[in-house]
């Protein structure tokens, strides 16, 4: 996998307060705004996840990831990873997943472009 | 920004660093000081959005840090890439002109803050907003190129328009930026090789080729592409491996830059692979560079490698062979 196609974050997945927390990329060269930015799916173990009541963290801000798409003047650092919280999720530190993340990415100077991406990685949970 | 050279500079942007910038292998301070080790500059560009976290606004204590680190690695600011993002929301109407012009106000003031005498900028920016937006350089004393970029060209209507509105406007603080992308001679091998490795079949590979140098708008071409090759039986991700080429580079007359020579400010020597015998691999290098060389420029050519679009190598070979190539065609050789 080239680095631009990266989404699963280096920081993998870790047990939260009231879920999991699982650390994302974005797959382009250059920072964007979160709000070209769609989270289409989250399989864990083969699962799909129920991703209604998921949250972003970025550098201190958190959004419903229902309302990422209204974030037009946050932008996404193109090196850092952003956090998808998904709450009633629960995992033993230490176990092993098979984590599978989405998404899609619209480029905003691109009329039309629309990219997917996708990746699947065992992580331990941290 | 000082030189007491009279011909064209090389440099590098960062760009051609994307992997090892992404696989975060350097900090930005270290990566300009790997940049300066090398011998790599001193002139050098750098994407706002790619290496700076702050960017489109700037603060005075980013800006004060980065021109230490550069005066530290030796090396001088000389472009800053900057974006015109009009479409925020997918799928929707694009970001009104008001917000637009901002937008292009915002990162010119980073810029300039920061120390580079000039930002790169795009066409996705509408001409008739350009009236709006170049006093604001003027004011800051900071030149603004438009990068003339695949699918455009010397030829292209935007291009035109654009031209006519430079005239109109007549000022220093506008000019071109060529990406000798738009006048590629051929597709890469190793952008090839790399649809290859994806498991492109042959048949597909020459289909590619085939299409690729007929005339037309490129994503037509792409689409022309994918419509024999689904009837052909390849699969879409071989497909999708295959039509990269459409997007980053155009098959148009190498000699076609001398129209723009005049009012360009700054290259992009983008490029993908440099062979035994030191030249690129798709973009005739040995046509192109006299034509800014012996047209009296005398800005920088910085070398873009964008081979990390399908390769992994972290891009500092490739960029130092580039740059001994246009060095050797810029003094004549």
């Amino acid at each position: 996998m080239l680095p631009v196609e990266r989404i699963i974050g280096e920081e993998g997945l870790s047990a939260s307060g009231d879920g999991l927390r699982l650390a994302m990329r974005l797959p382009w060269y250059r920072s964007l705004p979160f709000s070209i930015v769609e989270i289409e799916k989250v399989c864990i173990d083969g699962q799909s996840v129920d991703l209604s009541n998921a949250r972003v963290e970025f550098d201190g801000a958190v959004w419903p990831l229902a309302e990422l798409g209204e974030q037009t003047n946050a932008f996404w650092f193109v090196r850092d990873s952003a956090f998808l919280h998904i709450p009633g999720q629960t995992a033993t530190p230490g176990s092993a997943h098979e984590v599978s993340l989405s998404m899609f990415i619209s480029p905003p100077y691109i009329p039309g472009m629309k990219r997917a991406n996708a990746q699947t990685e065992t992580l331990r949970v941290a | 920004m000082t030189s007491t050279s009279t011909g064209p500079q090389t440099g590098v942007t960062l760009y051609s660093f994307t992997n090892a910038w992404l696989n975060r292998k350097f900090e930005l301070d270290g990566l300009l000081k790997e940049v300066a080790r090398r011998g790599m500059g001193p002139n050098i560009e750098i994407i706002g959005f790619q290496n700076f976290r702050e960017f489109p606004d700037v603060s005075d204590k980013f800006a004060e840090e980065f021109k230490v680190m550069m005066a530290e690695a030796g090396l001088n600011a000389t472009s800053c890439a900057i974006n015109s993002d009009r479409f925020l929301k997918p799928g929707q109407q694009p970001i009104d002109d008001a917000t637009l012009v901002e937008y292009h106000k915002r990162q010119l003031r980073s810029a300039k803050k920061m120390g580079f005498g000039l930002v790169r900028y795009q066409f996705a920016l509408p001409v008739e907003l350009l009236p709006q937006i170049a006093p604001y350089a003027e004011e800051l004393d900071i030149r603004m190129g438009v990068e003339v970029h695949a699918p455009m060209w010397a030829g292209h209507p935007a291009v035109q328009a654009y031209g006519e509105m430079y005239d109109k406007l007549n000022t220093p603080y506008l000019g071109w930026i060529p990406d000798f992308g738009g006048t590629a001679s051929r597709i890469p091998e190793s952008m090839l090789n790399a649809a290859r490795a994806a498991g492109a079949r042959e048949s597909l590979i020459d289909k590619l080729k085939e299409v690729w140098l007929e005339p037309g708008m490129s994503h037509e071409k792409a689409g022309r592409l994918r419509e024999w090759a689904l009837a052909d039986g390849h699969a879409p991700v071989h497909i999708q491996a295959a039509s990269l080429a459409f997007f980053i580079l155009s098959h148009n007359d190498p000699k076609s830059w001398a129209a723009l020579v005049d009012r360009t400010i700054h290259i992009h020597g983008k490029f993908y692979g440099m062979d035994a015998d030191g030249r690129e691999e798709a973009i005739d290098y040995e046509t192109i560079l006299p034509l800014f060389r012996d047209g009296g420029f005398t800005g920088t050519l910085v070398s873009e490698w964008e081979g990390h679009a399908y390769m992994p190598d972290d891009g500092f070979e490739q960029v130092e062979a580039h740059q001994a190539m246009c060095r050797r065609i810029f003094a004549g050789g």
